[in-house]
């Protein structure tokens, strides 16, 4: 029944989670991208986590832009 | 020339892998030989999906309010059309047969009513999370369908080994 439930009703989020759930995201992109395209599956993990690394520290620069900008643009 | 027709009828057909990658996601890099990559890429693709459907529930695969989210959703196959399925059953009850038009403000209403009613609007934040997870789920599974497709094309099958270049080698370079 709560198995049902969970994927027939919508859960309750905080804005606060939000951006926290952007996590689990970029790992799927990050590894899903990594194994199409890498060569060898051995060094999938060490790839993988170093485009999501990629992906983590440009969401924060464009973050940090684009707060900027609110913030000091004439 | 029995050889070459036998090693032609064992290369990879694209079309199937184009069907089976677009069907379920994955499967075409399993009929590629590819299988480890083809279970990641269903457990990934897949586990996105469904995660993406338990925080929006029912109404996160909606194909008439969300088209071009709903266009990406469904390019994760099977999963898509399941969860267009229940939506579809849950919309019809909803509405007891009539025909809503949603493109009329009251009729919009009368449905978004319905739906706080049952406990299923979807709002902000879980519906940009839960469209973002399905749809991104599609469109990683549009990347893979590519993929399959474009190795099927030159004849890639199985793991492929990196050549002394680092380069990867195909199915029939490495047969010659």
């Amino acid at each position: 029944m709560t198995a049902w439930s969970l994927f027939y009703k919508p859960i309750l989020l905080s804005f606060d989670s939000e951006l926290w759930l952007l996590l689990p995201l970029c790992f799927a992109v990050a590894l899903v991208y990594k194994t199409i395209r890498i060569g060898e599956l051995r060094r999938l993990p060490r790839e993988m986590a170093f485009v999501m690394a990629y992906i983590v520290v440009g969401l924060i620069a464009l973050c940090v832009g684009l707060w900027l900008v609110q913030e000091y643009w004439p | 020339m029995g050889k070459q027709k036998k090693k032609d009828r064992s290369a990879p057909l694209p079309y199937v892998a184009l069907v089976l990658a677009c069907a379920i996601p994955g499967a075409g890099h399993v009929y590629l030989g590819r299988i480890k990559r083809g279970i990641i890429l269903f457990v990934t693709i897949t586990a996105l999906f469904w995660s993406g459907v338990g925080i929006g529930g029912v109404m996160t695969v909606d194909s008439q309010r969300e088209r071009w989210w709903f266009v990406a959703q469904v390019f994760t196959g099977v999963h898509g059309v399941i969860a267009w399925q229940r939506q579809r059953r849950v919309h019809d009850r909803l509405v007891s047969g009539k025909r809503l038009d949603l493109r009329d403000r009251y009729d919009q209403d009368v449905l978004d009513a319905k739906l706080q009613a049952e406990g299923l609007a979807l709002v902000a934040p879980a519906d940009t999370v839960a469209r973002a997870y399905s749809g991104v789920a599609g469109l990683l599974n549009l990347m893979c369908v590519f993929d399959a497709l474009m190795l099927s094309i030159m004849g890639v099958t199985g793991e492929s080994p990196r050549g002394k270049d680092g380069s990867e080698q195909s199915g029939k370079a490495r047969d010659a």
